[in-house]
């Protein structure tokens, strides 16, 4: 029986190998990688472009499948898992933010946020709502479009969709690489304090090692390999 | 009955998704819709007409009042459509036929027609400039004529009060058809104005008749119809002891009996015998095939439309694929986003079903008058009729065609992986 510990393991992934087709060439986008994250653990993944960060994560998040090793996402196997199984397992677990932020340009900020929900089966609140619109910091934004924000607004928008459903794990691929440096500080406060107020695991991407320092754990990845692992000391930011 | 509650609340949440979704690319959506609405009004006119038309017919034969008809040897369609609608090119029986046929004991009721068509004379009331203009004239025997029509009833009203059938002898008095009364102003005391050119001779003759009565609207060619006693009638077109037809009511009429009476009759050299049902099924065939050719159409048009519908819930499908990799992402199943998409298309389907339907009801009247105005069907009276079922099947099959145009758009999106869909959306 598993108990939940601050040092209980959240995912574990040993010798994960992820290689694409591309044409007639077999494209090695992940080649073994071993990476255990702990619950309320603030990772990022840094590393050039094409280094394997976004396909780590995509497989960490169940979004993807490796080709090869073993993966287990909150004590559940998950190599191998066919999509629709796979939906099982993020069903809840998993909050994601991505780049483009994504947002139905149809509905506001309300319902973005409460997409999930729907999606869940779960029932919509509207004071819970109004909770994670005040943790992004936009409770006067509710009733407006997504064109009617700005890029940091609409991230954070994206985050408030990611954090409605209370997931375990906030998925984050270059959460900041639309964003200006002030929008990008921002919300990388805002995780920083999601990880301390809410004990949510964070697993970010980023170009940006100043924001990625920002991180428990900083994991540095080349041609599919981590090359680097670090524990930034706080005092020193 | 919570299970019931949120299944019901989640199909409402789809629908208003599936309509914000609509409502992104308002000009493509209102196209699509318009298409799907077109084929649905053709199809729906089309229905209305096979069961107007139908219906014109079965209303125009009931109301002749009669099952069988004598007349002389001819086309049969062509006379059964003079006695439907009027016309020309008439042919005469002797009028000992009459004699010959009323104690056939299988008759229940006889009654002789004399059918003549005189020009109209110096109404007064409408100028038809160089146009020379037709009226029905028909002789009757008032008595066994009102046998077979009992729901013959003169129109009252200031003008029209005392209004009654002729006498036999009279020779100068008619009874007018609605319309026929509408159309020259004439009420009951007026005088009617016909010329009649005798047969034999080419010169007409006016004549100066007294209106008697005016009939209240039946929707059948007795509306157009001049009536007067069939003697007056004869003697006005030189024509004695001849007749147009024999209307006949059998004691009973079947098949077999229909069959009887006709071996029986035919063997008069002069005549034929028709049988309304016989009239019936031929107009009936000869318009299914006009009505085979637009089917052949609207099913053109619903195939286009749907076309039209899958094309427009494709494109949407790729243009949002990035959004649909994100909501697989946070939680949608592949039933979710089939669901999704094929929601779309079905309420593109229904709200071109209703809008198509809604234009076909308001332009019966247009249709009716383009198909009038085409081709000469042989009835009077209105041949579209759209009723509730005939919409309820327009409506029920534009939403078994949403359900299967959008299976493949639906698929489609469903079978999206959420990390390539994601990619590909930010590309």
């Amino acid at each position: 029986m598993n108990t939940e510990t601050d040092n209980e393991y959240l995912i574990e992934a040993h010798g994960l190998k992820r290689s694409y087709k591309r044409g007639s060439e077999i494209v090695k986008a992940l080649d073994g990688v071993d990476l255990v994250i702990r619950r309320g653990e603030m990772i990022s993944i840094l590393g050039p472009s094409g280094s394997g960060k976004t396909t780590l994560i995509n497989l960490l998040s169940c979004l993807d499948t490796p080709t090869e090793g073993t993966l287990v996402v909150a004590w559940k196997s998950v190599a191998g898992l066919s999509e629709e199984n796979l939906v099982d397992v993020r069903r809840g677990v998993f909050g994601f933010v991505f780049q483009q932020f994504h947002l139905l340009p149809t509905l506001t900020v309300t319902e973005n946020v409460e997409l999930p929900l729907m999606f869940l089966g779960r029932k919509a609140y509207p004071e819970k709502t109004r909770e994670v619109l005040a943790m992004v910091a936009l409770t006067d934004r509710a009733n407006h479009l997504p064109r009617e924000l700005s890029g940091g607004q609409m991230q954070r928008v994206a985050l408030a969709r990611a954090l409605i459903v209370e997931p375990q794990i906030l998925v984050a691929d270059e959460p900041t690489g639309n964003l200006d440096k002030t929008n990008g500080e921002a919300i990388f406060a805002l995780f920083r304090r999601l990880a301390a107020e809410k004990g949510l695991t964070i697993i970010i991407t980023t170009h940006n090692m100043a924001f990625g320092y920002q991180a428990d754990r900083v994991i540095t990845l080349e041609d599919g390999r981590i090359v680097k692992e670090e524990r930034p000391r706080r005092d020193l930011l | 009955m919570g299970k019931i509650n949120k299944s019901s609340m989640r199909v409402v949440q789809y629908m208003r998704l599936a309509f914000k979704n609509l409502r992104r690319r308002m000009v493509r959506t209102a196209l699509t819709v318009s298409g799907v609405a077109l084929a649905v009004a053709v199809a729906v006119s089309l229905g209305g007409f096979m069961l107007g038309y139908r219906g014109a017919i079965d209303k125009s034969i009931e109301m002749l009042g009669f099952q069988v008809m004598i007349m002389a040897k001819g086309c049969p369609y062509e006379a059964a459509t003079m006695m439907l609608k009027g016309g020309t090119g008439l042919l005469y029986l002797p009028s000992e036929t009459f004699d010959k046929v009323k104690n056939d004991p299988d008759i229940a009721s006889i009654t002789p027609v004399f059918v003549g068509i005189a020009e109209k004379e110096g109404s007064g009331v409408r100028d038809e400039g160089s146009e020379k203009t037709f009226s029905i004239i028909s002789g009757i025997d008032a008595s066994s004529f009102t046998v077979m029509k009992p729901w013959l009833k003169f129109k009252q009203g200031p003008g029209y009060d005392g209004g009654h059938w002729f006498s036999t002898t009279a020779n100068k008095e008619v009874v007018l058809g609605f319309e026929a009364a509408e159309y020259e102003q004439r009420k009951v005391g007026d005088t009617f104005y016909v010329s009649i050119t005798p047969h034999g001779t080419t010169h007409p003759v006016q004549h100066a008749l007294t209106v008697v009565g005016v009939l209240e609207r039946t929707g059948t060619q007795d509306d157009g119809t001049v009536f007067m006693p069939i003697d007056a009638a004869r003697t006005y077109f030189n024509r004695q002891n001849q007749v147009t037809i024999l209307g006949i009511k059998l004691k009973e009429f079947s098949a077999f009996k229909m069959h009887e009476f006709e071996a029986r009759w035919l063997k008069l050299p002069e005549v034929q015998v028709v049988g309304l049902q016989q009239v019936k099924n031929t107009l009936v065939g000869l318009v299914a095939t006009a009505q085979t050719m637009i089917a052949a159409v609207a099913v053109i048009a619903v195939i286009v439309a749907l076309i039209g519908v899958i094309n427009t819930i494709l494109m949407s499908v790729y243009e949002r694929t990035g959004e649909i990799g994100i909501m697989k992402a946070i939680g949608a199943s592949r039933s979710d986003i089939f669901e999704l998409i094929w929601l779309e298309t079905l309420m593109i389907c229904v709200f071109g079903a209703l809008l198509g339907s809604a234009a076909a009801v308001l332009g019966t009247g247009l249709v009716e008058h383009a198909i009038k105005s085409l081709a000469d069907l042989g009835v009077s009276g209105s041949i579209v009729k759209i009723t509730p079922a005939v919409i309820g099947y327009a409506v029920i099959g534009a939403m078994i065609l949403g359900f299967l145009g959008g299976l493949y758009p639906a698929w489609r999106a469903a079978s999206m992986r959420p990390v390539e869909a994601i990619r590909e959306g930010a590309a």
